[in-house]
């Protein structure tokens, strides 16, 4: 049976598309901005297919509710980072969850359903935390069709079990979100990336809080933010020179402890590979065709890490994991989604 | 086993409940020895509640000093069919540490015997811990290496590593570094087989389903935390620290949402109302201002320049809600006083009277001063004294009920105030419980929270995480009935005050 596209507009209309994929016992892929699913080869299916079904958000958009002196933001779950970022912007406020810009400077068109439910670390994270540090409430439907939300619009809420977490990064398997509760805080007075080519250990320390560094085979980037007056101290006190953002290579992302960046980095630029690290945060990009990055990988899971591929090649390993050796995986799965609707070839690969 | 209603039935169910509890006590006494149980009448008294009023008879007492240990007494549960409830240094305010078990005692499992911190990794910045390690210890242990362990709840000096994890603590500081589930790095849980998980989150992303996050909250339900890697942060190099006095509740409060709106978030903002600052000015001497109807207390931390505009322009905007002193801390000895008096707020009530109820709500924060306003006309309605301390920034608020249970009819009055101070912070977009937890005192209220379907899933988490459901029973979640009741109940079948 070939696919379809469907598209909903309210969590009704996900809760219905959910229903009928169960009662044809097909896959649904739910797609944001398809900025990432197309590069995930052979575990997504970002087109309708033989097997599934494609649930399209791009409909479920829009910021639900800004209520400023709150600190917090609600928006549908297919509204594009972007349109939230610039909204923001206006009362001065900011979620760190930014808008990512392609090699282009085009911004990209993810969605916060998107950023959410892949909860890839973007390069302010070393300053700002996690995604999922900043998520207040998701509403959202489980595989069963179940229609629910966790967590608050308040900045703290303990209210049963913290579902928040267990759905960002869950890549959507397990349920879909349809709305996201923000949090939010002002936008730093000053902002402005620096480069240097003297290594980190001549200048990391003298550095209070940096938001991002990322360092590539010729020197390293550092984003400094805050009071204008610090920003240029840290940067003079460290011999730091204004200069542009980094644009670190797409094709792959290897990640292992961050103590053990180091030891990472120095394989991999052994390899034919083009890469940028994010030393703090374990995070190294990549760039190289598919031996190159399979023998990233081989060394990034020798150092416990694991390798992301996102060149889109169909044939590959993507994940390369299964996360089934986590033994509540497998019963959570079974608990939210019992008919595997969602995604169920998403750790295939 | 469904209930039943034949009585010969029963008694016999009964029986045999009792001789599989005969066997856990003597197959507990092997494993963690004389010293680490409690089977006495006294010895299990101590152990029937936690900070809340709630209480409820255990089957026993159990303190392994091991994982193994631990592991071993979790076997010995399922294997008798007996419940269990952990417990730390039993701060809790929502019963979640009370042993209710309408059928069946529960077991509780004292963590006080794993209580090291077993090491600080200064260059990676974190610690790792065992679960009956306080709060304030790790705190110390990180200051000899120039860091900091964020969490501090107000009970930190005697609340424990463990207990903050299984109920994702919040504190005074976590308005900018976030609550205990930020600070947890990985977490060691066993569950209720006594197997071991290390539930990860060393890799910054691709580490699979955040199963840590959802542990961290769990209140005891999904088995025994028995261990985990925190993150430390640096010390900040500047702090600065501001006490201003205000004419009336409601003007701190819309002061609270002006500086939460400035260009500068704090790190802490903690409010306090006359009746508390009375209570703690003679033993703090912080220099509260007698006064005043209202202090709120406000600090920046981090780089110069940012810190002192951040309090230049909170004091600009306390002084614009009408502040009548402001004063700024001259030092770290006048810091650690103004902070010291905050957190003596629990233990200086006795001063008032013998017991006290401590409600824990969120609203949006520009409702603050809507909310306090109506904690106050709850108050008044039925006669209590209330006295409130806030972390303001966050919208948390934390009306203190202090009373004496010897006064006919006051836990009635006392029960209907905390239910109308829940019912007021969920009419004004709020939550039900911003950090203690729902336990035993709020499951209740999840019927109104979740809906039929979000209970359902919670339900369904909880029975991925723990099949047998021997992980402490009756808490978190409602019963079914407890749904069909009209008004939430909050002191449910199996527990007394
Ligand atoms: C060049 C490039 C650079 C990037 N750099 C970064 C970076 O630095 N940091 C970073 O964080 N990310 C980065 N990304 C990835 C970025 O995070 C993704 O673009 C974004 O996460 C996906 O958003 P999307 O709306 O396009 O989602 P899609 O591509 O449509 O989907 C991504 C995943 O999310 C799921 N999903 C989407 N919407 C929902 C929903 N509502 N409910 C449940 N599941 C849903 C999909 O099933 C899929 O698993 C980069 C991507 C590219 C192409
Ligand atoms: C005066 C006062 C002030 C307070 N201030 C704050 C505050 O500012 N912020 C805040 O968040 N809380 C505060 N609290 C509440 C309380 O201190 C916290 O909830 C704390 O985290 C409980 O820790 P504990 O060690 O006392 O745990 P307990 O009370 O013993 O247990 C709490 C819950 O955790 C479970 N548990 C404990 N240990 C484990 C374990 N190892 N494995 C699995 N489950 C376990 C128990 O079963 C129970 O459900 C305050 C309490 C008081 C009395």
């Amino acid at each position: 049976m070939a696919g379809a596209v469907l598209r909903a507009e309210t969590a009704e209309e996900v809760a219905e598309a959910i229903g009928q994929a169960r009662r044809q016992a097909r896959g649904l892929e739910a797609r944001g901005g398809a900025t990432l699913l197309p590069r995930l080869g052979g575990a997504a299916r970002p087109e309708p297919s033989e097997d599934a079904d494609v649930l399209t958000l791009d409909g479920l958009s829009g910021v639900v509710d800004h209520p400023a002196a709150d600190l917090t933001v609600t928006v549908r779950a297919g509204t594009p980072v972007a349109e939230l970022a610039s909204a923001l912007a206006e009362a001065g406020q900011e979620c760190p969850i930014e808008p990512l810009a392609g090699a282009d400077g085009a911004p990209l068109g993810s969605t916060v359903g998107g950023r959410v439910s892949a909860a890839l670390a973007g390069p302010r994270q070393l300053g700002a935390g996690r995604v999922r540090d900043w998520v207040l409430r998701v509403r959202y439907v489980t595989g069963e069709g179940r229609v629910a939300h966790a967590g608050g619009a308040t900045v703290k809420d303990v209210t049963g079990y913290d579902l928040c977490r267990l759905l960002t990064g869950s890549w959507g398997t397990l349920a879909v979100l349809t709305e996201v509760t923000l949090k939010l805080r002002p936008r730093p007075p000053a902002r402005a990336w620096y480069r240097t080519t003297r290594p980190p250990s001549a200048w990391w320390a003298t550095l209070h809080d940096p938001a991002a560094i990322v360092t590539d085979a010729v020197g390293t980037s550092v984003l400094l933010e805050g009071h204008p007056d610090d920003v240029a101290e840290q940067a003079d006190a460290a011999g730091l020179e204004e200069s542009t953002p980094p644009t670190p290579p797409t094709g792959a992302r290897a990640v292992v402890a961050p103590s053990r960046t180091d030891e990472l980095v120095a394989a991999i630029s052994e390899l034919d590979c083009a890469w940028a690290a994010e030393p703090a945060l374990g995070l190294v990009h990549l760039a190289g065709d598919a031996t190159a990055l399979e023998q990233a990988r081989a060394q990034a899971e020798r150092l416990d890490g694991r390798l992301l591929r996102l060149d889109g090649d169909a044939q590959a390993p993507v994940f390369g994991h299964d996360p089934g050796p986590d033994p509540y995986a497998g019963p959570l799965r079974e608990a939210l989604d019992p008919d595997a609707v969602l995604a169920p070839w998403r750790w295939s690969r | 086993m469904g209930a039943t209603t034949d009585p010969t039935q029963r008694m016999q169910e009964r029986g045999l409940l009792h001789a599989q509890e005969r066997g856990l006590l003597h197959a507990l006494e092997e494993i963690v020895g004389p010293q680490g149980l409690r089977t006495g009448a006294y010895g299990r008294a101590m152990y029937r509640r936690d900070a809340s009023f709630l209480n409820a008879e255990p089957l026993a007492v159990a303190a392994p000093r091991t994982v193994e240990e631990a592991a071993r007494v979790l076997r010995a549960c399922r294997d008798h069919g007996v419940p269990f409830t952990p417990r730390a240094a039993g701060t809790g305010l929502a019963g979640g540490a009370t042993p209710v078990g309408e059928d069946r005692r529960p077991l509780v499992i004292s963590m006080a015997r794993m209580d090291r911190i077993v090491e600080v990794d200064a260059a990676g910045r974190r610690a790792y811990v065992e679960p009956g390690a306080v709060n304030l210890r790790l705190g110390q242990a990180a200051a000899r290496h120039g860091l900091r362990f964020a969490p501090d709840p107000a009970s930190q000096i005697a609340a424990t590593l463990g207990g903050n994890i299984a109920t994702n603590a919040g504190g005074i500081h976590v308005l900018t570094y976030g609550v205990m589930s930020q600070h947890v790095l990985s977490v060691d849980v066993l569950d209720t087989d006594g197997v071991r998980h290390t539930l990860d989150g060393t890799l910054a992303e691709q580490g699979g389903l955040d199963v840590r996050g959802l542990t961290v909250g769990n209140e005891g339900t999904f088995g025994l935390v028995v261990g985990a890697w925190l993150r430390l942060l640096p010390v900040p190099p500047h702090t600065a620290t501001l006490l201003a006095g205000f004419p009336s509740l409601t003007a701190a409060a819309e002061a609270v949402s002006a500086i939460v709106t400035g260009s500068r978030l704090p790190d802490a903002i903690e409010l306090m109302d006359a009746r508390a600052i009375h209570l703690v000015e003679d033993y703090a001497q912080a220099g509260y201002p007698s006064d005043a109807a209202a202090v709120l207390l406000v600090e920046h931390e981090g780089l110069t320049h940012g810190v002192e505009a951040g309090v230049a322009e909170a004091e600009r905007l306390v002084r614009a809600h009408g502040a009548s002193t402001v004063t700024r801390a001259a030092d770290a000895a006048q810091r650690a006083r103004i902070w010291k008096g905050r957190k003596a707020v629990a233990g200086a009530i006795a001063k008032v009277a013998p017991d006290y109820y401590l409600q824990d709500v969120v609203v949006p924060r520009s409702r603050l001063a809507e909310m306090l306003a109506e904690v106050v006309a709850i108050g008044e309605r039925e006669d209590l004294t209330i006295l409130n301390v806030l972390h303001a920034g966050d919208g948390n608020l934390h009306p203190f009920v202090a009373f004496d249970r010897r006064e006919e009819g006051v836990l009635e009055r006392v029960h209907r105030a905390g239910a109308a101070m829940v019912t007021t912070a969920l009419s004004l977009g709020g939550s039900l419980t911003g950090e203690h937890g729902v336990g035993v005192e709020k499951r209740d209220f999840l019927c109104e929270v979740f809906g039929e379907d979000g209970l359902e899933v919670q339900r369904r988490v909880r029975r991925a995480m723990d099949p047998t459901g021997l992980a402490n029973p009756h808490k978190v979640l409602p019963t079914p009935a407890g749904c069909a009741e009209s008004a939430p109940s909050m002191v449910p079948t199996g527990a007394w005050v």
